[in-house]
């Protein structure tokens, strides 16, 4: 059917009320801008601090423990982890595994060789291999040896050296720590006393501790302190990224401490994204009104010409042909309202790319493809709810 | 192409209406190219029954058949349809947009489903002798003018059932014969039914059937 709309467009009254049209676009095309620039800033806050632990790759392993309170103070049960917390944690969807950090449950006691003449009382633990750095072959002890491998924090090293030159004891590189012959006493809780040879086989960045092979500490726990139920104080996570948010409300939740240094990312993150999402649903709450503000439009504009479509409508003309028609006017309406948006937010992407960021390599000066998915579908939005109302009202005419 | 009436009476008639009657509560069939005379006094529901048949209204019982198919069933989409293709109407309050002028009413059908070519326009406008009035604005023709572009818009349009609904109460003798001639030919040249409705009986229309509503 080839019929013509010109005939008709004078038939239908839009001129008098322009101006609550013009403020319905204005409204629409601001709540869309709001929308998509929220979008286009949610990448950037993901692409921005979400590259730290893309350099790294793998996994993060972070240690964890219970935040001791004045309430809680003095009372283990609470302070440390047991079996079903460890459970728990690895059951996590942002956990990949977990592993205590086992401790001595008896007396130790640690002195240097003949280069560093001191004895102290001391700590050691263990953890399970696959959590620990560095991990050197010779790192490990059956029954019966009499030489303990360990593996001290990088850390530890440095603090010594800080403190040596005071104490008139000598500062030591780490090849030499390798050759600085330890030694271990146990004392068991019946009197008992036993010593062992020990020696540093690795240095870890990762874990602050004295490690010693996990049969090993198993062993002496058993032999030292026996019937004594072990609990961790840490416990050490694997995580793909430390920086979460969803870890990081689950810490919370759980009342765990961690050490903030590696999560800080993740926090201020949460915060930027709490910013933006709810800029965004700001946004998307204008977006509806401004659309609710046209349909009140369309519907003025169509009770105005009520007359005109009611004997167009008896003249024989389809409803739905004069809905789509009426419809189609304001296709370039929407089309330019939100690409004009699109347009905003391109330039305010460049603007914050080039002057606020200094062109940083993480980020990318065109628009993300999310937003222009957006826009795409807030058109389409619209066109689908103003084709709807449009021939629903023409419906509700028909007498 | 058949109307088939099947017991139609108005919501608001009572039942009794319809044992004086020749049309309301009886069952009847008007065929393609009769010339059917209902004559029906002021308030017996002649418009009423036009507007059952063009589908503006559904307020009665009954059933009206239209090529088979039950109107009381038709959407709104075939409705226009039908109102395109099958029923020309001449309305008794004319229904012009008298912001448009003659030519644009009358176009605004023509275009609908062309029949005629333009030009037929402005034959029919002089035969009626309105030529003169195409250019004006309707609302400042006078009602027999109007009524006379109503007739010309009527028959822009392909049609089987012509329906008129008082169509010369605004035109005197001369100016309705002269309109009904068109009108009876057109219908021929369509093999056409035409379905007049009328106060009293006129003399320039040859009827086959007549009811007395």
């Amino acid at each position: 059917m080839a019929v013509s709309f010109s005939p008709i467009r004078p038939l239908i009254q839009t001129g008098s009320n322009a101006s609550s049209r013009w403020f319905s676009y204005i409204g629409l095309g601001i709540g869309v801008l709001l929308l998509l620039c929220s979008i286009q800033m949610y990448v950037n806050i993901q692409q921005l601090l979400g590259e730290k632990e893309m350099q790294k790759g793998g996994f993060e392993f972070i240690p964890i423990s219970k935040v001791i309170t004045n309430e809680t103070m003095g009372n283990l049960e609470k302070n440390l982890f047991d079996q079903e917390d460890i459970s728990e944690l690895k059951s996590q969807p942002f956990v990949e595994d977990a592993a205590p950090l086992l401790a001595n449950n008896f007396k130790f006691q640690l002195s240097g060789g003949s280069l560093i003449p001191f004895m102290t009382d001391f700590f050691i633990e263990s953890l399970d291999n696959a959590f620990i750095d560095t991990v050197p072959p010779s790192f490990t002890w059956s029954e019966g040896q009499l030489t303990v491998p360990v593996i001290i924090s990088s850390e530890f090293l440095e603090l010594y050296n800080i403190f040596a030159p005071g104490y008139g004891l000598p500062q030591i590189s780490e090849e030499t720590a390798y050759r600085i012959q330890l030694t271990f006493t146990c004392y068991g809780n019946d009197g008992s006393r036993e010593s062992f040879r020990a020696h540093v086989v690795a240095f870890s960045d990762r874990v602050n501790s004295i490690l010693a092979p996990k049969t090993f500490l198993d062993w002496a726990n058993q032999r030292f302190s026996p019937g004594m139920e072990l609990r961790p104080s840490r416990v050490y996570v694997k995580v793909k990224d430390a920086n979460d948010p969803e870890f990081l409300k689950y810490l919370e939740a759980k009342n765990y401490r961690v050490n903030k240094d590696k999560t800080q990312f993740g926090r201020r993150k949460m915060v930027l994204q709490g910013i933006f999402a709810g800029l965004g649903i700001f946004g998307l709450m204008v977006v509806v009104l401004a659309l609710m503000l046209f349909s009140f439009y369309l519907q003025l504009m169509i009770a105005r010409s009520r007359d005109s479509l009611q004997l167009l409508l008896a003249l024989g003309y389809s409803p739905r042909w004069l809905g789509n028609n009426v419809s189609k006017r304001f296709i370039p309406i929407y089309f330019g309202v939100v690409l004009g948006a699109l347009a905003v937010t391109q330039l305010m992407q460049y603007a914050f790319h080039h002057f606020v960021m200094y062109d940083r390599s993480e980020l990318d000066t065109p628009v993300h493809w999310t937003v222009i998915a957006t826009a795409v579908l807030l058109i389409v939005i619209s066109l689908l709810t103003n084709f709807r109302l449009v021939r629903k009202l023409l419906s509700q005419l028909e007498p | 192409m058949t109307i088939q009436l099947q017991q139609v009476l108005p919501e608001y008639f009572e039942k009794s209406r319809s044992e004086r009657s020749e049309v309301w509560g009886k069952d009847l069939q008007f065929n393609k190219g009769e010339y059917i005379k209902i004559v029906a006094p002021s308030g017996s529901g002649k418009s009423s029954l036009m507007h059952f048949l063009y589908g503006l209204r559904k307020e009665y019982n009954g059933h009206i058949i239209i090529g088979g198919k039950n109107t009381k069933q038709c959407g709104a989409e075939e409705f226009a349809t039908l109102r395109k293709d099958v029923l020309s109407i001449v309305f008794q309050d004319l229904r012009l947009f008298p912001e448009q002028t003659v030519r644009q009413n009358i176009e605004l059908k023509r275009q609908l489903n062309p029949f005629h070519p333009p030009e037929k326009i402005d034959e029919m406008a002089e035969r009626l002798g309105i030529k003169n009035k195409l250019e004006s604005r309707s609302r400042i023709c006078s009602y027999g003018e109007q009524q006379r572009v109503a007739i010309i818009r009527a028959l822009m349009q392909p049609f089987d059932f012509l329906l008129l609904d008082e169509p010369f109460s605004h035109l005197d003798d001369n100016n309705s014969q002269k309109a009904m001639d068109l009108m009876l030919e057109e219908a021929k040249a369509r093999h056409a039914a035409i379905i007049f409705a009328d106060l009293e009986r006129i003399d320039w229309f040859p009827y086959n059937r007549l009811f007395h509503l």
